[in-house]
C-alpha cells in the first residue's frame, strides 16, 4: 500500500503541476503582454521566470510532503492520504496563481497612473 | 475484499464533487467570456486567455478544497450514517461553491465598472484635447 500511495501521489502531482503550469505559461503570456504594454522581450523573460519559480515551489512542496507518511493499510486510508496531499498542493497553487495575477495587475495600474499624471 | 461503508462514501463523494465543480465552472466561464470581451473592449485574444487563467485557478482552488475535506473522521456503521455524512459533505461543498461563484461574479462586475470608468476618462481627455486644438 505504501509504495502504491507514493507512486500514485507522484503521478497525480506531476500531472497537475505540468498541466496547470503549461496552461498558465501559454495563456499568461498574452495577459502579461497586455499588462506590460506590448514589451515582448520583457514579457518572455518575466513569463519564463514565473514558470521557473512556479516549478521550484511546487516540486519542492511535493517532495516535502512525500516524507510525511503514516501507516496506510486499506484503500480508504490511501484515498484519504492522497486526497489531503493533492488538495493541499492544488490550493497552494491556486493561491499563488491569483497572487501573481493581482501583482501583475497592480503593477500595470501603477504604470498607467504615472502616465496620467504626466499628461 | 469486501468494500466498507467508508470506501463507498468516498467513491460516491469524489465523482459528485468533480461533476459539481465542472458544472459550476462551465456555467461561470461561458458567461465569463462575454464579460471579459466587455472588459477588454472586444479584444478577443486577451479576453479568452484571461478567462482561461481564471478558469484554471477556479478549478485548482475548488477541486483542491473538495479533496481536502474528503476525509470522514468517524466510524461509519450503517447506511444511514453514511448518507448523513455524505449529505453534510456534499451540501457543505455546494454552499462553498456557491459562495465562490458569487465572488467570481462580483470580480467580473468590478472589472466591468473599472473599464467603463477608464473609457469615460479617455473620452474626456479626447474632448479636452479637441477643445485645446480649437482655442489655438
Amino acid at each position: 500500500m505504501k509504495e502504491l500511495n507514493t507512486i500514485l501521489y507522484l503521478i497525480f502531482s506531476w500531472i497537475i503541476t505540468v498541466h496547470a503550469g503549461n496552461s498558465f505559461y501559454k495563456n499568461g503570456r498574452i495577459y502579461l503582454l497586455n499588462m506590460l504594454e506590448g514589451n515582448a522581450s520583457l514579457t518572455d523573460t518575466v513569463n519564463k521566470l514565473l514558470l521557473t519559480g512556479y516549478y521550484m515551489i511546487n516540486l519542492g512542496y511535493v517532495i516535502i510532503r512525500l516524507t510525511f507518511q503514516e501507516g496506510i493499510f486499506t484503500i480508504s486510508d490511501l484515498l484519504e492520504d492522497l486526497s489531503s496531499k493533492t488538495g493541499n498542493i492544488m490550493i497552494i497553487l491556486a493561491i499563488l496563481h491569483f497572487f501573481n495575477l493581482s501583482v501583475i495587475y497592480i503593477y500595470h495600474r501603477t504604470i498607467e497612473h504615472k502616465k496620467q499624471i504626466h499628461i | 475484499m469486501k468494500t466498507s461503508f467508508i470506501l463507498t462514501a468516498y467513491l460516491i463523494y469524489l465523482p459528485v464533487a468533480v461533476l459539481l465543480t465542472w458544472y459550476v465552472a462551465r456555467t461561470l466561464f461561458n458567461s465569463g467570456k462575454i464579460f471579459m470581451m466587455d472588459i477588454f473592449n472586444g479584444r478577443q485574444e486577451i479576453a479568452t486567455s484571461t478567462n482561461k487563467l481564471f478558469e484554471v485557478g477556479f478549478y485548482l482552488m475548488n477541486l483542491g478544497f473538495a479533496l481536502l475535506i474528503l476525509k470522514i473522521g468517524y466510524e461509519i456503521t450503517s447506511g444511514q450514517v453514511m448518507i448523513e455524512a455524505l449529505s453534510r459533505k456534499v451540501g457543505g461543498y455546494s454552499i462553498y461553491l456557491g459562495i465562490m461563484l458569487f465572488m467570481n461574479m462580483s470580480l467580473f462586475f468590478r472589472g466591468k465598472k473599472v473599464s467603463r470608468e477608464r473609457q469615460r476618462l479617455a473620452q474626456m481627455m479626447q474632448q479636452k484635447n479637441d477643445q485645446r486644438g480649437f482655442a489655438e
